[in-house]
């Protein structure tokens, strides 16, 4: 083989595995992970509290990153609604209403839930390093989890986590002719034991878009995240 | 050798223009080492609110208000008031500025830290107030936040990054479309190495405004008659970092804590002309661990439930030396059992950069638990814990026959023992926890506890 012909098809090579690359990133990326209880069924999801998201959104403009709080605290509650309904529509999981918004002067409420969102956060970037660890049934918040003094027939808690990027019209034209990362949406979902804090099921799903407007892709990334849960027999 | 075509002579000049604003700070940076005599007046009297700056201070009320529906803020008045009292001292009087209300709250976090968001609140850690030994270095703390908002320092950092990042963009841009030969090359290789010039611009100029507001922080101690020595003494406290974490990285926002020291020291001997006598120090400490004592317990279980042992130990020691009542021992007993296998204390070779990088990354493959159990199988970690549980055990015990015994220690005796295999003593000290605490807010935990243990005896 002569040497120009060896560039040619290096150069093809290069070019499908761009294409790849560029299509593959288009589509809502899913992996989960489920605790062995969950797969024996020897534990069902029934029913769930959803504690608040805490999802963030930053606009990249070509002046760099802008906060977006309210957009942020915005999408934090359509994504905690969608949440519970997907579940709901697909897995026939019961929402049970959260703890209690703290009355004016208590405050332990307040601290409970805090405090036990901060411990989830703690315990996240080690799921994270490894994610698959969660089939082992590694991962466990504690019996702490039932301080939080939950409606007694709730059977898990979850967690949501997120982060995205909104490009604004500048960015997205500079992304068109000199490449950079698209807007999306990265959620980090865990679904807790009520009783005893071990953590049953993670899923990251990430959707590719505007994620303060893209609300089809949201439904659909969060079902695909779900997809390996046990539907719930009626 | 210069580009012919015009095209290329006007990416040539482009390249070379931005290059040349992109050294400049830095070498401004650079020479900038310790501005000891002329600081700036306390306010920019010349700063005037822009579209961008609107949008930041929109930002800010936001956060303040995430802060407290998040159950971040700490919820006790007298504590809320205290800070207040402090800041307002420091403030000149008759200072009004635009769109600043001024806010002074404990954020319940153990790690020490404070910070200011331009609107004027001011939030202090729970983590850093036990730390702290008096009221001159709280002071000392919120002084140097004041400057950041009195001197703007959020927009003015806000507006110099959206420039920097503007060239930062441009500059990918002609990386991307240079062309070829030498010229080209000449432009990938300028385009590629200044995005690093300019991150570290950013990082430069923020360690240029931490240094303002520490030098226009001592000043305002003065003006205000707090110890101005205590500024020095607090970064001193901030360096003993207990837990191992202030890792050095490539790219740091604020100027080391050594390099602060140093400055700071410089800058004291030039302004001030008497020390604060040691009895003086030592009332306002005892008046101070008064006041924030409730916070300090407080601090203590974020400190447990974070896994910070080694922080837990220290100050509950300190409150115990302070003030020996029976929830304070009660708190020494839970730093020490929460302390577990761990060493009290950080080795010389775990506190080099290398060792703390390592910890941390160590720290992000185990679980507290796992971390525990590794630890437990050396005979090390194995002596720890038989002397942490002795001494947890022996101050439980002084908890419960101290004035005003808390019941809360019979539940932590219920977990030592638990934790040693001796089921029937556990089950026994929960319940009378449950007896003496009958409206607990872990009841329904513990009772879980008991039956589980009754379970096993059986």
């Amino acid at each position: 083989m002569n040497p120009r012909s060896l560039v040619l098809k290096m150069q093809r090579a290069m070019f499908a595995l761009v294409v790849l690359l560029t299509v593959s990133g288009l589509h809502q990326v899913h992996a989960q992970f489920i605790h062995p209880k969950i797969k024996s069924k020897e534990t069902t999801i029934r029913r769930v509290v959803v504690l608040p998201a805490k999802v963030n959104v930053v606009r990249d403009s070509m002046k760099g990153p802008e906060g977006m709080a309210a957009e942020s605290d915005e999408l934090s509650l359509r994504v905690e609604a969608m949440v519970a309904e997907v579940l709901s529509k697909k897995k026939n999981v019961v929402t049970l209403p959260k703890p209690a918004a703290p009355a004016e002067g208590d405050a332990q409420q307040n601290y409970n839930v805090a405090d036990f969102q901060t411990k989830f956060d703690d315990l996240l970037p080690k799921i994270m390093k490894k994610r698959s660890d969660v089939k082992k049934a590694r991962f466990s918040m504690g019996d702490e989890v039932l301080n939080l003094n939950l409606d007694k027939n709730a059977d898990a808690i979850i967690f949501i986590r997120g982060a995205g990027k909104k490009l604004t019209g500048g960015k997205t034209a500079f992304r068109l002719f000199v490449g950079g990362m698209p807007a999306f949406l990265s959620l980090q979902i865990g679904i807790v034991d009520a009783r005893n804090g071990e953590v049953l099921v993670y899923t990251d799903p990430i959707l590719v878009g505007d994620p303060t407007t893209a609300v089809d892709r949201l439904r659909k990334a969060l079902e695909k995240g779900f997809k390996k849960i046990p539907e719930v027999k009626l | 050798m210069f580009p012919r075509k015009p095209t290329n002579l006007i990416l040539f000049a482009l390249c070379f223009c931005i290059v040349f604003t992109s050294f400049s700070p830095l070498a401004l940076a650079q020479k900038k080492t310790a501005p000891v005599e002329a600081t700036p007046p306390p306010i920019r009297e010349e700063f005037k609110f822009g579209e961008v700056d609107m949008e930041v201070l929109e930002q800010a009320d936001l956060l303040d208000t995430r802060f407290e529906r998040d159950g971040l803020v700490l919820r006790d008045e007298p504590v809320n008031a205290y800070l207040k009292r402090v800041g307002q001292s420091l403030i000149p009087r008759d200072l009004e500025l635009e769109r600043v209300t001024w806010k002074f709250r404990a954020l319940r976090d153990p790690q020490p830290n404070a910070f200011a968001l331009p609107n004027g609140s001011i939030y202090v850690t729970t983590g850093l107030m036990t730390l702290i030994e008096n009221e001159s270095q709280l002071a000392a703390i919120i002084a140097h936040e004041l400057t950041h908002v009195m001197r703007r320092h959020t927009y003015m950092h806000n507006r110099s990054n959206r420039k920097k990042f503007l060239t930062m963009n441009v500059m990918a841009a002609v990386g991307a479309y240079a062309p070829g030969g030498i010229v080209g090359a000449v432009i990938t290789v300028v385009t590629t190495v200044a995005p690093f010039i300019m991150v570290a611009t950013i990082y430069g100029y923020s360690r240029d405004l931490e240094r303002e507001a520490d030098l226009k922080g001592i000043d305002m101690m003065i003006s205000a008659e707090y110890a101005p020595e205590e500024m020095v003494n607090v970064m001193k406290l901030l360096n003993t970092d207990i837990e191992g974490e202030n890792i050095r990285l490539f790219y740091n926002d604020h100027p080391s804590l050594e390099e602060r020291i140093k400055y700071l020291s410089g800058y004291l001997g030039a302004r001030a002309d008497k020390v604060t006598h040691q009895m003086e120090l030592n009332r306002e400490r005892a008046a101070y661990f008064g006041t924030v004592e409730p916070l300090m317990r407080h601090n203590l279980q974020l400190s447990i439930n974070a896994g910070r042992g080694r922080s837990a130990v220290f100050h509950a020691q300190r409150l115990v030396d302070f003030h020996a009542d029976s929830e304070n021992l009660f708190w020494l007993a839970e730093a020490y059992r929460t302390l577990g296998p761990r060493a009290p204390q950080l080795t010389e070779k775990e506190m080099t950069n290398s060792g703390k990088k390592k910890a941390a990354e160590k720290s992000l493959k185990r679980t507290a638990e796992e971390e525990e159990r590794d630890l437990l199988a050396t005979p090390g970690g194995k002596e720890n814990w038989q002397k942490h549980q002795q001494l947890a055990e022996e101050l439980y015990r002084r908890a419960l026959s101290a004035e005003n015994p808390a019941p809360v220690a019979h539940r932590g005796l219920g977990m030592l023992y638990e934790k040693l295999g001796r089921t029937s003593d556990a089950a026994a000290e929960y319940e009378k926890y449950l007896e003496l605490s009958p409206a607990a807010n872990d009841r329904g935990r513990i009772q879980k506890r008991v039956e589980a243990l009754k379970e096993k005896v059986q």
